[in-house]
């Protein structure tokens, strides 16, 4: 009989530990998981699924590369080393989600600055949240009105779609004088997701004009696009001497791509967008087909920027390095160093030094062009210029503005 | 317009549509003999993509006779996938509740299958590089794509196929028999539930064998099922719901009438074609081009 109560006060005994280790745990942990006010928290709202997904996957890269990097190096010194975290939320295909995804990052703790969306028509919901809850917001998205609505803490660090289709018309003529080839007829082709079309109105409603470019193909899609034939039928019947592309859907991309080849069409790509110099562009079609395309974009590594693609690539594995990481690296790093300046956590003080920056030095100013980080009062970085970019044997590299490229641009002709 | 560009947009129309076809008889074969409305249908086509995908990479299988290798483990899965899940939500029961919980299953199904291969493939879109894919046979003045075309003449060999095997053999009656009065082949000593795993086991197969010829031409990636199922549920619809020539004929249809519809409407509106056509069919021909009207009045 004892030892039958011994047993059962062992039981018990047990079992009462187990129950306090099991209430003692959580608290045991918490400090461990939230040190608090001792981190600033980004925000990080890019699409992780969907058929967007890889583009926020490439901008969480370069995020994660900037914070590893500064906290390595000591954090925030101005906040007595305080530590970067990211909160990445999954802004997911549709502009909804986007929305939603934003509202709950922001609104479920305290987030210093907030990174995304990579497509302008998300980016453009995303700010709104942002706007409202007063979290300084830094986007590459491109379309034009992102920064027309009188936003006080959207920050736009690419050239807007106009301004891009502008100078990247400037430059690419020149080019072709040059190269005696000069620009006489065009094809616009490509889906209407917002970025591309910003780029191409004004090209459609005066620039080409007034270079006496006349637009002899203008198709547009809204993705998927089922079939490329009858487009590419239209560029094989006006032989176009230079064809403005922007096909933001992959699929869509390469059908496109895939269909010149088939008919034998050589007029020259000038793609609008980061999108086209996505590594699984080689594997998926091929070193061969893309060589010579160009396209316009708000970032990519410029020269003097060895050391930075070395990195990239050895930590991610990545075969080079590309717009969307290089813009969330220069974003976590422009708020780093808003953060030193406000010596604060607090999201309305970040936005009023950012307001403030001049940055001349630093691995932000250094990521992009024109080396200078300052945006004006409507939250447009001043000084963004467009860069061209051009396949090369497969891999792409910046050929425009020429003292920044790391290869010479070769021109195609038809 | 030259009578060589009709032409074109003609062919065209057909090489897409032939594809579009083997992924429909699929999804309408399953709904004619199990009366499931299978959302999950585009994603094992994607499954079937990538399978075809890793074949050729890995194997050097060329993804032509990837498209046919892959039907037997899709036709196994799909079996398997009827067994454990399916059969829970099929044959006899209250016909509204059983339909509510095969929709929540179908779909549920889709998002599962979607995010666990983004989570495990990442979102990266691949592509099997192929020579015939930016290649063109010649004929006349058209231009005929060789990986379409391919797809195309294999399209309609499977699709040859399952007709002779529903029409010409035993178990093919059955399945038909089991479908069109399930109660009566019951008492026939049809297994009516078996009949249904073989259906499903055929249906997936076939959408994935459908996802490996596409494969040939199209990039892969863990969401490209949203391109193509709205249009498998039209192709179905239009032509007759549970009739296997039917959804053929409706496959072809939406690749013609999208090839088409360029010649008077503007790129973005090339699916609005497709859904004026849907209407009109509906419209005019509720049954669908090759149903049965069910309830004449």
């Amino acid at each position: 009989m004892k030892s039958v109560l011994t047993v059962r006060r062992r039981i018990t005994v047990a079992l009462a530990l187990t129950l306090v280790a099991l209430v003692a745990a959580p608290t045991l942990l918490v400090p461990k998981m939230a040190p608090a006010a001792e981190e600033l928290k980004i925000a990080l709202v890019v699409p992780l699924s969907g058929r967007w997904a890889r583009q926020g996957q490439l901008k969480k890269m370069g995020a994660e590369m900037a914070i590893a990097e500064i906290n390595a190096q000591g954090g925030i010194k101005a906040l007595g080393g305080a530590k970067i975290v990211l909160r990445e939320a999954d802004a997911g295909d549709s502009v909804e989600k986007a929305v939603s995804a934003a509202q709950r990052a922001l609104s479920r703790e305290k987030i210093s600055a907030g990174i995304g969306s990579w497509l302008s028509s998300f980016t453009l919901g995303v700010t709104e949240v942002a706007e409202r809850l007063e979290v300084p917001w830094f986007t590459l998205s491109y379309a034009d009105n992102i920064t027309e609505r009188g936003f006080k803490y959207t920050f736009q660090s690419s050239p807007v779609s106009s301004v891009q289709a502008e100078q990247a018309l400037e430059l690419l003529v020149e080019i072709a004088k040059r190269n005696n080839a000069p620009l006489k007829k065009a094809a616009i082709v490509g889906d209407n997701t917002a970025a591309t079309v910003f780029f191409f109105k004004p090209l459609r409603e005066k620039l080409l004009k007034a270079k006496g470019i006349e637009i002899v193909v203008d198709e547009v899609w809204t993705p998927p696009l089922a079939d490329a034939t009858a487009i590419v039928q239209k560029l094989r019947a006006t032989q176009p001497d230079i064809m403005f592309y922007g096909a933001t859907n992959f699929p869509d991309s390469i059908q496109v791509l895939q269909k010149i080849k088939e008919f034998g069409v050589k007029t020259p790509i000038q793609g609008v967008g980061a999108w086209l110099v996505t590594p699984e562009y080689v594997k998926a079609v091929g070193p061969e087909l893309l060589d010579n395309i160009k396209t316009v974009v708000a970032a990519h590594p410029l020269k003097g920027q060895d050391e930075l693609v070395k990195r990239f690539k050895e930590r991610t594995g990545e075969p080079f390095m590309t717009q969307d990481p290089l813009m969330s690296y220069a974003h976590v790093w422009i708020i780093k160093e808003a953060a030193e300046r406000a010596k604060s956590t607090d999201p309305k003080a970040i936005r009023e030094a950012v307001s403030k920056l001049d940055l001349t030095s630093g691995p932000a100013a250094s990521t992009l062009t024109p080396g200078r980080i300052r945006y004006d009062e409507r939250g447009r970085r001043i000084g963004a210029a467009p860069i061209i970019v051009q396949w090369q044997k497969g891999e792409p590299f910046t050929v425009a503005p020429t003292e920044l490229a790391t290869r010479t641009l070769v021109w195609q002709t038809k | 317009m030259s009578v060589g560009d009709l032409l074109q947009y003609l062919v065209t129309g057909l090489l897409v549509g032939g594809v579009y076809a083997l992924m429909s008889i699929g999804l309408g074969l399953i709904f004619g003999v199990m009366r499931v409305v299978n959302f999950a249908q585009g994603d094992f086509m994607m499954l079937g993509m990538y399978l075809t995908y890793f074949l050729a990479t890995g194997y050097g299988v060329d993804p032509l006779l990837g498209a046919v290798v892959i039907i037997p483990p899709f036709f196994l899965l799909g079996l398997g996938v009827h067994r454990a899940l399916l059969v829970r939500v099929t044959g006899g029961g209250d016909p509204q509740r059983l339909m509510d919980a095969q929709l929540i299953l179908t779909l549920g199904l889709s998002l599962i299958i979607t995010n666990a291969t983004t989570m495990l493939l990442t979102p990266m879109p691949r592509g099997i590089k192929t020579a015939y894919a930016t290649q063109a046979f010649v004929v006349g003045p058209v231009l005929l794509n060789q990986a379409r075309s391919y797809a195309f003449l294999m399209a309609l060999l499977l699709a040859g196929a399952v007709y002779l095997f529903l029409t010409r053999t035993d178990l093919g009656k059955a399945l038909r028999a089991a479908a069109d009065e399930p109660e009566a082949a019951g008492y026939q000593g049809i297994d009516v539930r078996a009949m249904h795993g073989l259906a499903f086991g055929i249906g997936i197969a076939l959408v994935a064998a459908a996802g490996g010829l596409l494969a040939t031409y199209h990039p892969i990636e863990p969401t490209v099922a949203v391109n193509f199922i709205v249009l498998m549920f039209v192709a179905v619809v239009v032509g007759g719901l549970g009739s296997i020539p039917g959804a053929f004929a409706g496959g072809l249809m939406i690749g013609l009438v999208q090839s088409l519809t360029l010649l008077v409407l503007p790129f973005q509106l090339q699916n609005v074609g497709v859904f004026i056509a849907f209407l009109l069919v509906l419209y005019l021909r509720p049954q669908g081009l090759f149903g049965q009207r069910l309830r004449a009045v």
